[in-house]
């Protein structure tokens, strides 16, 4: 009997030990907001991520002050104005890649799975469900999903005269090489 | 027994809160990294004192100052002092991030000035902990004006200089201030018992009262101010009277790429000598006026 416990013991052990857990600290995420007037783009190339294949969890973590914006004074304005990063420095986005069982890191191939999960940012949380590319080329697994926010959702106010500046609608590009 | 089985379901629950804390694994290890304060001002000058902020890298800044004609001077006849401004333009660029470079001309005494504003310190915390951003501006001036008294003059006499030393610290999003150590120097005074150096110490606050919207407070008090003559009313003995300190209340108002400074003050020679050193509007005789400070910023050099 107590060698049964222990063997399930430390089976569960060696379980959360073998956990396949792939992570990255340079993922790349940028937006664009088009509008007659100016295309706005931004480029985060600081972002971690780390996707366990074990039940297809994974976590981003995205430092707002890490945003490139071609234009210093844009750069200022979506800190301070906008996303207020001295009060929300990260954003976050966690859930889980359905079907992730499919993915195998033995053999190169490409899936399109649907990840669904829970975007943080602006101190609003909000569901996302949207579809992710994977790759897997040499053993190593790569992730690249598109997709439009509204910046109303997250409670990022643009104000009436900006608005031919600045459009809600953002378009998002995830991008992660895992090592 | 027991215990052993509360160790596998502690186990197991440890299995599973890894799981869920994939968040919190991140967290744990990002870097460790410095948190620069950014935006402690809107504009690149409160009012008369230069802020710590500067344009970006390869951004070229063009500013207009306007210090209208006194409430005291016939102010609705001379449209709300319109007719009386005193006016001054500036364009500066910066090649560097730490680094700009400029031009002025100011009406008053036909003042063309050349300045520069170097970063020293930025206010940061993390990795890197300042409490302060600390700024330097360096500024000489050239007054162009004719002197019709026909003597002759060595162009050095025209000179004046300004160096303020900006520390300024940014202590919540809403609220910022800085006190700013500032020397001015005349090359030429008027008279041998004049300072040709003044000391003066430059105090700034602001509060934020919407995103694009702050009320800014400057004095700029000096320690050592020159004396200016006051010619006597109905026949009695010329006097002498103090150079006031400038004292100024105003709003910055934020549209994208412009700052709207609009506020009231004593001092309306616009450029920094004149103003610091060489002031002779008094708050409390009424001699106060509007002015306004726009900027308008254009990106010459874009990042990527």
């Amino acid at each position: 009997m107590k060698k049964t416990l222990f063997i399930s013991l430390g089976l569960v052990f060696s379980l959360a030990v073998s956990a396949q857990k792939l992570s990255t600290r340079s993922a790349e995420v940028s937006f664009f907001s088009a509008t007659p007037v100016e295309n706005i783009d931004a480029t985060n190339q600081q972002v971690s991520s780390i996707l366990n294949l074990d039940n297809g969890q994974f976590a981003f973590l995205v430092p707002i002050k890490a945003f490139q914006f071609e234009k210093a004074l844009m750069q200022e304005h979506f800190n301070e104005n906008y996303m207020e990063s001295g009060q929300f420095p990260t954003a976050k986005f966690t859930g889980e890649i359905a079907n992730y069982k499919k993915i195998s890191l033995d053999k190169d191939g490409r899936y399109t799975l649907v990840l669904a999960g829970t975007m943080t940012m602006h101190g609003v949380s909000k569901e996302i469900k949207q579809e992710v590319r994977i790759t897997v080329k040499n053993g190593k697994l790569s992730l690249k999903s598109d997709f439009n926010i509204l910046a109303s959702d997250y409670g990022v106010e643009i104000p009436a005269t900006k608005a031919d500046n600045i459009s809600n609608s953002l378009a998002v590009k995830v991008s992660a090489t895992y090592d | 027994m027991t215990k052993l089985y509360f160790l596998l379901i502690l186990a197991l629950s440890l299995n599973l809160r890894a799981q869920d804390d994939l968040l919190a694994e991140l967290e744990a290890t990002s870097l460790p990294a410095t948190e620069y304060t950014f935006a402690t001002w809107k504009g690149t000058k409160v009012v008369n004192l230069q802020t710590n902020e500067m344009p970006g890298e390869g951004v070229l800044q063009y500013t207009i100052l306007h210090r209208f004609g006194a409430f005291n001077q016939d102010f609705v006849y001379n449209f709300f002092g319109l007719d009386n401004a005193q006016v001054r333009l500036t364009l500066d660029y910066s090649p560097k991030e730490w680094l700009n470079v400029g031009l002025g001309h100011t009406g008053f005494l036909k003042t063309y000035d050349a300045f520069a504003k170097y970063r020293l310190t930025r206010q940061s915390k993390g990795e890197k902990n300042m409490p302060v951003s600390i700024t330097g501006f360096s500024s000489v001036y050239f007054a162009n004006q004719r002197f019709n008294d026909g003597l002759d003059r060595n162009p050095a006499t025209r000179l004046s200089f300004v160096n303020e030393l900006i520390i300024a610290r940014k202590f919540t999003p809403n609220i910022s201030a800085q006190i700013v150590p500032t020397l001015v120097h005349f090359n030429l005074v008027e008279t041998p018992n004049d300072n040709n150096t003044i000391f003066a110490l430059g105090l700034a606050a602001r509060y934020k009262i919407t995103k694009m919207h702050a009320i800014t407070v400057e004095y700029v008090p000096q320690f050592n101010g020159n004396s200016y003559p006051v010619p006597g009313e109905n026949g009695a003995a010329p006097s002498s009277e103090k150079f006031s300190n400038a004292l100024s209340i105003g709003m910055d108002i934020e549209t994208g790429g412009h700052v709207f400074q609009l506020f009231v003050t004593n001092a309306q020679g616009v450029a920094e000598p004149y103003v610091f050193a060489q002031n002779t509007g008094s708050w409390l005789e009424g001699d106060l006026h509007f002015g306004f400070n726009i900027s308008r910023v254009f990106t010459i050099k874009k990042k990527k």
